[in-house]
C-alpha cells in the first residue's frame, strides 16, 4: 500500500510473432488458419469497406450505458453516429469507480475529464449538444431527424412524445425512421420504467440476480453481475431491432418503425431454460454457484492458486479428465472410473453427484496451479482455463496477437487501450476510428454542415445554453 | 386515430403481442442452415429464425446435437426424442436456442451427407456454423467451397478462441470465455466479504455472443443487398467476447495498471444504487426451501436528493450529511458503511414491505425475483416477454418471447423445438427433390 509502481506500457510482454506460434508446423496443418489470419488480420481493416457506410445514427440516449452500447455496435460497422447529448455532456461521463478522479481521461485540448465507462462507448461517435427541455432545442431535434436513419433514446416513457418529438411526431417528418427506445423494464404495461431506472433494476427484475452466486448452503446470496450486462445484452438486442427494420425498410417497405427493447427482455430472452422449466412442473431455478444445473462436467473450481474452469458434458472428454488427474492421483481416476452411478452422462447430472465429482476432482486440482493444470487438461484437448484477471486477460498471448485489445492513439485522450470490435470480417470487419470526443466537439461541424446553422446562428443558440 | 390514443395506449397498440401474427415476417423469404451445437452457433440462427427466415437446423442423425442431453439435474425433458429413440427426450438445455426452426438430420461425416449440405447451400443466403475452425473446411463444405457454389453466402463461423493464433486449437465453451475473458474476475462478492469471482447464472457469454453473430449477419445482409451483392465470411470469438464487455476495465489497466476486482452487489459508479438484504422471507409457510430465504431489493438512490430522502426513511440524517454529494458516497469506504446502514433498515421487513414503503416516498428500487416471481408478472406476460406457447409437438410450454418489439414486422416463437429430424422429408423434398423412397434409404443407412 502507499508504493507507487511504475506503469508499464502495454503489452508489457511482447506479442508473439507468427513465425512463433506456427513453429514447426507443417505447411497443411496451418494452411487454413494462415489463410483466416490474411483475410481476418484486423491490420487489414483499413484497407475495406464499411457495412453500414452509409446509414446516419443519432444516439440521443444518456445516463446509461443500453443505448451507446447499441449505437457502438452500429460505429463499429461503419455507420455514423452522433451522440446527441445535453449541454455540459452526458452525465455518465463524469462516472468513475468509486469517484476517483485521478483514474479519469484528459481532453488534452479542453482539459475535459471523462471516465472509462463512458469513454469505452465513445468510440468512433461524434458529439453535439443539444437541450431538449427547451422547445428550441425540440425544434432542432426535429431537422437532425429528417437526416437520421436511426433515432436512439432512453427518456422516461412518454416523455419525447409528451414534448413532440416521440415517434408518431419524428414519423410524420421522417418516414423513413427508424426509432428506437431502449430502457429496463419498458415504456409501458404495469412495470414500466420510473426516471433514474438503471441496470442492475433489469438484472433484479428478471430472474439473473436470483440465479447468479452459491446456494445459501455454500455461504451464498443472489448477486449481481459485475457490470452493466443487462445493459448490454438490451443493447445488443436493440441493435439486432434496429438492424431488421432497416434490411426491411430498404428491401420492402421503404418505411421505417418504432423499436423496442430493454435490459429485462433481452436478459429474459437469454435466460435458457428458467421459463420452460417452471412452466413444466413449477421448479424455480436455483442458484449453482460456479457450478453448472445441466452439465457435468462443466464449473468452475479451486485449484491451488485459484480457479480454474475444466469441462467435459459428454464421455469422450470425461475419461480424458480422469485419466489426466490419474496420471498424479491414480486413486482419483479408480474413484471415478469405478463407481456405476457414473457411467452414464446423464447420470451425473443429479445434485449428490455433482457434489461427488468435484469434491474428486478438487483432490487432484488442489495440488495443481490454475496453470499446470490447464498444460495437462490440454495436453489431453479437454476444454479448460484458469479464472483470469484484467491483468492476465490483456497480457493473454492468444488475444494480443489476434488483436482483441488495441491501443487507440486518440486525438484527444491519447494512447488508450480498449477491448477492439468483436467483429471480424473478410469483406466488412468491424474497427474502431477513434476513442471519443469532448462535451460538444461536433456541434460545429454537425450545426453548420447538417443544418446549415450560420456562424452568428450557432453562437446565439449556445448564448442561450440551447446547445 | 393513432393521435387519439394517449402514448401508454399507443404502445400497447402498437406492440400488442397478440396482432404479431397479422403483421408480415421481417426476414420473410431469406434461408440459412445452422450447422451448429451447443449454444453460442444455435442462439445465432435462432434470432434469425424468429425474424422470419427460414434456419434450417441439421444434426447428426437419432441423437441429435449434445445440448438435447443436457437438462436440470437430469430432470426435465421433452419426448421423443426422435423417431428412431422415442423412450429417449429432449433436455431443456436445447430449450430457447432452437425456436421456429427446421430440424434435419444429416450426417457430415459422410459424403452422401455433405452432398446434401452443398445443394441446400446453394438455395441458402447464409450459413451458421461452429463446429472446430476448419472442420468443414477439411469436409469439403466450409466457406471456401460454399461460396464457390454461391458467392452471395454470408458464412458466420462462431468459436471459442477462433480459428488463428496460439490458441487457435483450444476449445471453449461459455464458461470458459467467462472464466478466461475476465467476467469472473470483476463478479462476485470481495474477498473480505466471504466471496469468490463468480459466474453469470446464464451461459452469456454463448447466447449473447449469438446476438452478436445475429447482428453482423444482418448488417452484412445490409451490404450484401444494399451495396455489393457480395457475400462474406465471419468470425466470432468468445473470449474476444468477454473483452468487448469489459472494454472500461482494460482501458484502466491499460492507462494507470488498475486490476479491476469484484464489488459484490453494489456499484462501482453509483452510490447508492444497490442490492441489499430484507431480513424477511415472503413465503415463510413454502414448502420450497429457496422460498424460506430472506428476500433482497435494489435500492436506487444516487441523486442528492433521492439519498437524501432515503437516510431520512431509515433515520439516519447523519449519514445524509455526512456523504452529501455523489463523490462522497460513491466511495468504496462510504459503501462499506451505507449499505449496511439500509441492511439494518429492512431487517425487519419482506422485500414487498420494503419495496412498498420505498415506493411511497418516492425511492427506485427493485425487488430481486426468482424465475417463479418473474413468470408471474402480469407486465411481461402482456409484452409478449414471456409467453404459454401452443407447441404443436409438446403442447403447452412457457417460453420466453424475442428479446426486442418491432411496431410493423415483430419477431415471433412458432414453435418450441422438435424432435431430431423432423422435417426430413419436408426439407429434403421441397430442396433437394428426394423422393419417399430415397429418404427412407437414406434414414436407414443413418445418413440422415
Amino acid at each position: 500500500m502507499g508504493k507507487n509502481y511504475p506503469v508499464l506500457d502495454w503489452p508489457a510482454v511482447p506479442t508473439p510473432s507468427p513465425e512463433e506460434v506456427y513453429k514447426g508446423e507443417s505447411d497443411k496443418a496451418k494452411e487454413y488458419a494462415l489463410w483466416l489470419e490474411e483475410n481476418l488480420r484486423q491490420s487489414k481493416n483499413f484497407e475495406k469497406p464499411e457495412a453500414l457506410g452509409n446509414i446516419r445514427v443519432l444516439d440521443c440516449s444518456n445516463t446509461m450505458i443500453i443505448g451507446h452500447w447499441c449505437s457502438s455496435l452500429f460505429a463499429e460497422l461503419g455507420a455514423e453516429v452522433i451522440m446527441v447529448e445535453p449541454p455540459g455532456g452526458d452525465p455518465l461521463r463524469k462516472l468513475t469507480p468509486f469517484g476517483r478522479k485521478e483514474y479519469m481521461f484528459k481532453d488534452s485540448e479542453s482539459g475535459e475529464e471523462v471516465g472509462a465507462r463512458f469513454l469505452a462507448e465513445a468510440r468512433s461517435k461524434q458529439a453535439i449538444t443539444l437541450d431538449l427541455t427547451k422547445p428550441e432545442g425540440r425544434e432542432i431535434l426535429k431537422k437532425l431527424a429528417a437526416h437520421a436513419d436511426v433515432i436512439i433514446e432512453n427518456a422516461p416513457p412518454g416523455q419525447w412524445d409528451e414534448w413532440g418529438i416521440g415517434y408518431r411526431q419524428l414519423s410524420q417528418i421522417n418516414p423513413r425512421l427508424v426509432y428506437c427506445w431502449v430502457g429496463q423494464l419498458g415504456q409501458w404495461g404495469p412495470l414500466k420504467d420510473k426516471p433514474g431506472n438503471l441496470d442492475p433494476t433489469a438484472q433484479a427484475a428478471c430472474g439473473f440476480v436470483h440465479g447468479t452466486g452459491a446456494p445459501v448452503a455454500f455461504g451464498g446470496t443472489p448477486t449481481r453481475s459485475g457490470w452493466w450486462m443487462c445493459d448490454q445484452v438490451g443493447g445488443t438486442g436493440a441493435a439486432i431491432g434496429i438492424m431488421t427494420a432497416l434490411n426491411y425498410r430498404d428491401k420492402v417497405s421503404g418505411r421505417g418503425q418504432f423499436v423496442e427493447a430493454t435490459g429485462a427482455a433481452g436478459v429474459i430472452r437469454i435466460l435458457d431454460y428458467n421459463w420452460g422449466w417452471y412452466g413444466i412442473d413449477g421448479s424455480i431455478r436455483p442458484r449453482y454457484g460456479n457450478w453448472d444445473l445441466a452439465i457435468c462436467i462443466y464449473a468452475v473450481n479451486p485449484c491451488k492458486d485459484g480457479q480454474i474452469m475444466v469441462g467435459g458434458g459428454h464421455d469422450r472428454l470425461w475419461f480424458r479428465i480422469w485419466r489426466t488427474a490419474g496420471k498424479d492421483r491414480p486413486e482419483v481416476e479408480q474413484h471415478i472410473i469405478e463407481d456405476p452411478n457414473l457411467k452414464e452422462v446423464t447420470g451425473r447430472l443429479p445434485h449428490y453427484r455433482q457434489v461427488e465429482t468435484y469434491t474428486t476432482l478438487c483432490e487432484w486440482m488442489k495440488d495443481n496451479t490454475r496453470s499446470e493444470a490447464e498444460t495437462k487438461l490440454q495436453a489431453e484437448e479437454v476444454a479448460s482455463g484458469g479464472v483470469s484477471f484484467l491483468d492476465e486477460v490483456s497480457e493473454f498471448p492468444h488475444y494480443k496477437y489476434r488483436g482483441h485489445l488495441e491501443i487507440i492513439d486518440d486525438v484527444f485522450y491519447g494512447k488508450v487501450l480498449i477491448g477492439a470490435s468483436a467483429f471480424l470480417g473478410q469483406r466488412t470487419p468491424g474497427r474502431v476510428k477513434w476513442i471519443g470526443r469532448p462535451t460538444g466537439h461536433d456541434n460545429e461541424e454537425v450545426y453548420r454542415g447538417l443544418l446549415g446553422f450560420t456562424k452568428a446562428g450557432l453562437d446565439a443558440l449556445k448564448q442561450k445554453g440551447v446547445v | 386515430m393513432a393521435e387519439t390514443l394517449s402514448f401508454e395506449e399507443f404502445c400497447r397498440d402498437v406492440f400488442d403481442p397478440k396482432k404479431i401474427f397479422s403483421k408480415p415476417e421481417p426476414l420473410k423469404g431469406t434461408r440459412f442452415l445452422s450447422c451448429t451445437q451447443y449454444i453460442l452457433g444455435p442462439s445465432c440462427a435462432n434470432y434469425l429464425a424468429e425474424l422470419g427466415a427460414e434456419v434450417i437446423k441439421i444434426e447428426l442423425p437419432r441423437r441429435g446435437e449434445p445440448m438435447r442431453h443436457t437438462t436440470p439435474f437430469n430432470e426435465p425433458k421433452l419426448y421423443p426424442l426422435s423417431k428412431q429413440m422415442p423412450e429417449l427426450g429432449t433436455g431443456l438445455g436445447f430449450y430457447g436456442a432452437n425456436h421456429n426452426e427446421y430440424f434435419l438430420s444429416v450426417d457430415f461425416h459422410k459424403p452422401e451427407g455433405q452432398a446434401i449440405v452443398k445443394m441446400l447451400a446453394s438455395k441458402c443466403d447464409g450459413v451458421v456454423e461452429n463446429y472446430r475452425a476448419g472442420t468443414f473446411d477439411r469436409w469439403g463444405i466450409g466457406y471456401r467451397q460454399l461460396s464457390q457454389i454461391n458467392p452471395r453466402i454470408i458464412y458466420q463461423w462462431l468459436g471459442g478462441f477462433g480459428g488463428w493464433g496460439p490458441g487457435r486449437k483450444r476449445a471453449s465453451y461459455d464458461i470458459l470465455g467467462q472464466a478466461q475473458g475476465g467476467c469472473f474476475s470483476v463478479t462476485g462478492w470481495p474477498l473480505d466479504k466471504g466471496g469468490l469471482p463468480a459466474k453469470q447464472t446464464i451461459w452469456i457469454m454463448d447466447y449473447w455472443g449469438g446476438m452478436m453473430g445475429a447482428f453482423q449477419i444482418l448488417a452484412c445482409m445490409y451490404w450484401r443487398d444494399n451495396v455489393s451483392g457480395l457475400g462474406n465470411f465471419m468470425e466470432y470469438s468468445q473470449v474476444q467476447g468477454a473483452q468487448r464487455h469489459l472494454s472500461d476495465c482494460i482501458a484502466l489497466y491499460g492507462r494507470y495498471g488498475l486490476v479491476p476486482q469484484r464489488w459484490g452487489n453494489y456499484d462501482t459508479l453509483l452510490s447508492v444504487h444497490g442490492i441489499i438484504k430484507c431480513g424477511k422471507s415472503s413465503y415463510p409457510d413454502s414448502k420450497n426451501p429457496q422460498e424460506l430465504e430472506e428476500g433482497y431489493i435494489l435500492v436506487s438512490a444516487y441523486s442528492d436528493a433521492d439519498f437524501g430522502k432515503l437516510m431520512r426513511l431509515i433515520k439516519r440524517d447523519d449519514l445524509a450529511k455526512k456523504y452529501a454529494t455523489h463523490d462522497q458516497r460513491v466511495k468504496a469506504e462510504s459503501q462499506y458503511e451505507l449499505y449496511p446502514a439500509i441492511e439494518a433498515w429492512a431487517k425487519d421487513k419482506t422485500k414487498e414491505q420494503a419495496r412498498d414503503i420505498l415506493n411511497k416516498e418516492g425511492i427506485n428500487n427493485q425487488p430481486v425475483w426468482n424465475s417463479k416471481e418473474v413468470s408471474n408478472q402480469e407486465h411481461f406476460h402482456l409484452r409478449g416477454e414471456l409467453e404459454w406457447l401452443d407447441d404443436p409437438t409438446f403442447g403447452e410450454v412457457q417460453s420466453q418471447g424475442p428479446a426486442f418489439h418491432l411496431s410493423e414486422t415483430p419477431p415471433r416463437h412458432k414453435w418450441a423445438l422438435k424432435p431430431v429430424g423432423a422435417d426430413n422429408e419436408y426439407i429434403l423434398g421441397k430442396l433437394c427433390g428426394f423422393s419417399k423412397t430415397k429418404i427412407a434409404e437414406l434414414e436407414a443407412d443413418a445418413i440422415i
